[in-house]
């Protein structure tokens, strides 16, 4: 008998890649080699990694590739320190719990045309939609890739580059193209998707301005940092199920409160992009803070790292 | 004015059971938790444990609800009815490689079964519990079939006789 709950999808690391630029490829794949969970383009996962560090990825193989996760992680020194593991410590053969799938990219049948834009390491989600879009016979997309110097991942890249859908803009050797320029003018036929440092999210959402929000998508690397309320009250929060309750202060996170009730909860981005904090909640007004629900989703739903609540009490079906 | 109807003799609960015999229509195993269920021409059951290859056999544990181990468990059954009343009550489509039982059945009321013994194919199965369905499906498939299948998401069997059960097999009561 298993002792604890499982809670995440077995994998085992079959291949690490060095990929340039500092960058990893890691395949990771059922011990039997069982299909996977299924995903749509450039969704993500969390990997589930030694010392209870959780980081999430975007998957950058085809949907219908489906006994594996590719997932293309860059050695940020700097970073929070989930990517030097990935890079120092794991070994192929070593077992990775990972989350199911989440998110990815919507490409509905009605756009003709789709314009990716990417910041170096930010071409992993469009890798994916791009084999996706071959393999289906939509092939009318352009692949732009920003990096200072070589870009990540030539050997993913180097069939969108023999079929021409890759364009390289080496930002070391040019001055950084004019995204406004790269996106066009606004079509209804064509949908528009971003994936990048910050600085280049900020510029593409200005260069997009004037397009329906339907029609882009955006995946950010790290959190846009909350703003602070100042308003901010404390409530009541209720866990149904687990039939709990505590007083949120003000400032305080909701992930924190329930946590405080040692209530396992998974997390990863704290910052309400990566979706893995989703709950559901059943009475109260919540303020939906995160990045990643549609407003039906949050009729049922919400990130419980970056929500709120109006009323004085909030119950999750937790 | 109306013919009278004729009502049964007999208030037993045996003389309400409907007769019946069903047929064996997919069958679906998966090794772990959250994996995809894959679709078999035949399963193996063996006796007092479960399905060969299966998460949920005795001794594998490797089912999502397997920290909750349950002797009753050793086969899961699912009407293929209910996947047509999804489908025309609520739109929903759902494919017998969704639901995460074991085997599809057509013909078989598997909620009049619980407590008794029934011929599935070769091998004979006791049924243990009415299954219940469980918010995991909903995160696994992305379908909001929760609510849909309270009452009709399957039957828990006990294995009593092993064997091979193959697609088209028939499903009959123990005599
Ligand atoms: S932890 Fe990422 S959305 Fe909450």
């Amino acid at each position: 008998m298993s002792a604890a709950p499982i809670t995440t999808v077995k994998t085992v690391v079959e291949t690490i890649e060095d990929s340039g630029a500092g960058v990893k490829l890691f395949s990771l794949v059922d011990p039997d080699h069982w299909e996977l969970p299924p995903f749509r383009p450039g969704a993500h996962i969390d990997l589930h990694l030694p010392g209870g560090l959780v980081r999430t990825y975007s998957l950058c193989n085809d949907p219908a590739d489906d006994c594996r996760y590719l997932v293309a992680v860059k050695r940020e020194g700097c970073g929070r320190g989930g990517s030097v593991k990935l890079h120092d410590e794991i070994r192929v053969g070593d077992s990775i719990g990972v989350s199911l799938p989440r998110g990815g990219l919507d490409l509905p049948d009605d756009i003709e045309r789709f314009i990716f834009v990417a910041g170096g390491i930010g071409v992993t989600p469009f890798l994916s939609a791009a084999a996706f879009l071959k393999r289906t016979g939509r092939a009318d997309f352009a692949l732009h890739v920003l990096s200072r110097g070589e870009p990540p991942l030539r050997r993913l890249l180097a069939p969108l580059a023999a079929s021409g859908h890759l364009v390289l803009h080496d930002t070391a050797a040019r001055a950084r193209p004019e995204l406004a320029k790269i996106i066009g003018r606004q079509q209804c036929h064509i949908g528009l998707g971003c994936c990048g440092p910050e600085s280049m999210i900020d510029d593409f959402e200005h260069a997009a301005g004037d397009w329906p929000a339907g029609r882009i998508h955006i995946e950010r690397f790290v959190p846009p940092p909350l703003p602070v309320d100042p308003n901010a009250k404390p409530y009541t929060l209720v866990l149904a199920r687990s039939r709990l309750e505590t007083r949120v202060a003000p400032g305080q996170t909701m992930l924190s409160a329930i946590q405080s009730l040692n209530v396992d909860i998974p997390a990863s981005c704290c910052g309400g992009i990566c979706g893995s904090c989703k709950v559901n909640w059943l009475e109260g007004a919540p303020v939906h803070r995160d990045r990643v629900l549609s407003p039906a989703e949050r009729a049922r739903s919400l990130m419980v790292c970056v929500a709120g609540s109006a009323d004085d009490r909030l119950v999750l079906d937790l | 004015m109306l013919d009278t109807v004729q009502q049964p003799t007999t208030s037993s609960h045996e003389s309400v059971v409907p007769s019946w015999t069903g047929v064996v229509r997919h069958l679906h195993l998966t090794p772990r938790a959250f994996l995809p269920m894959r679709s078999m021409p035949e399963i193996v059951l063996i006796a007092g444990k479960g399905i060969e290859g299966d998460r949920y056999m005795i001794g594998r544990e490797q089912g999502f609800y397997s920290h909750k181990p349950e002797e009753g468990r050793q086969v899961t059954l699912f009407e293929d009815e209910t996947l047509v009343a999804l489908k025309r009550d609520h739109n929903i489509d759902l494919g017998p490689e969704e639901h995460r039982r074991n085997v599809t059945v057509a013909g078989v009321p598997l909620t009049h079964l619980v407590g008794r013994r029934f011929w599935l194919g070769e091998t004979l199965l006791e049924a243990t519990r009415l299954s219940i369905p469980c918010r995991h499906i909903e995160e696994i498939t992305g379908k909001a079939i929760f609510d849909p299948l309270i009452n009709r998401s399957g039957l828990n069997c006990r294995i009593l006789q092993g064997g091979i059960v193959r697609v088209g097999d028939a499903v009959r009561n123990d005599a």
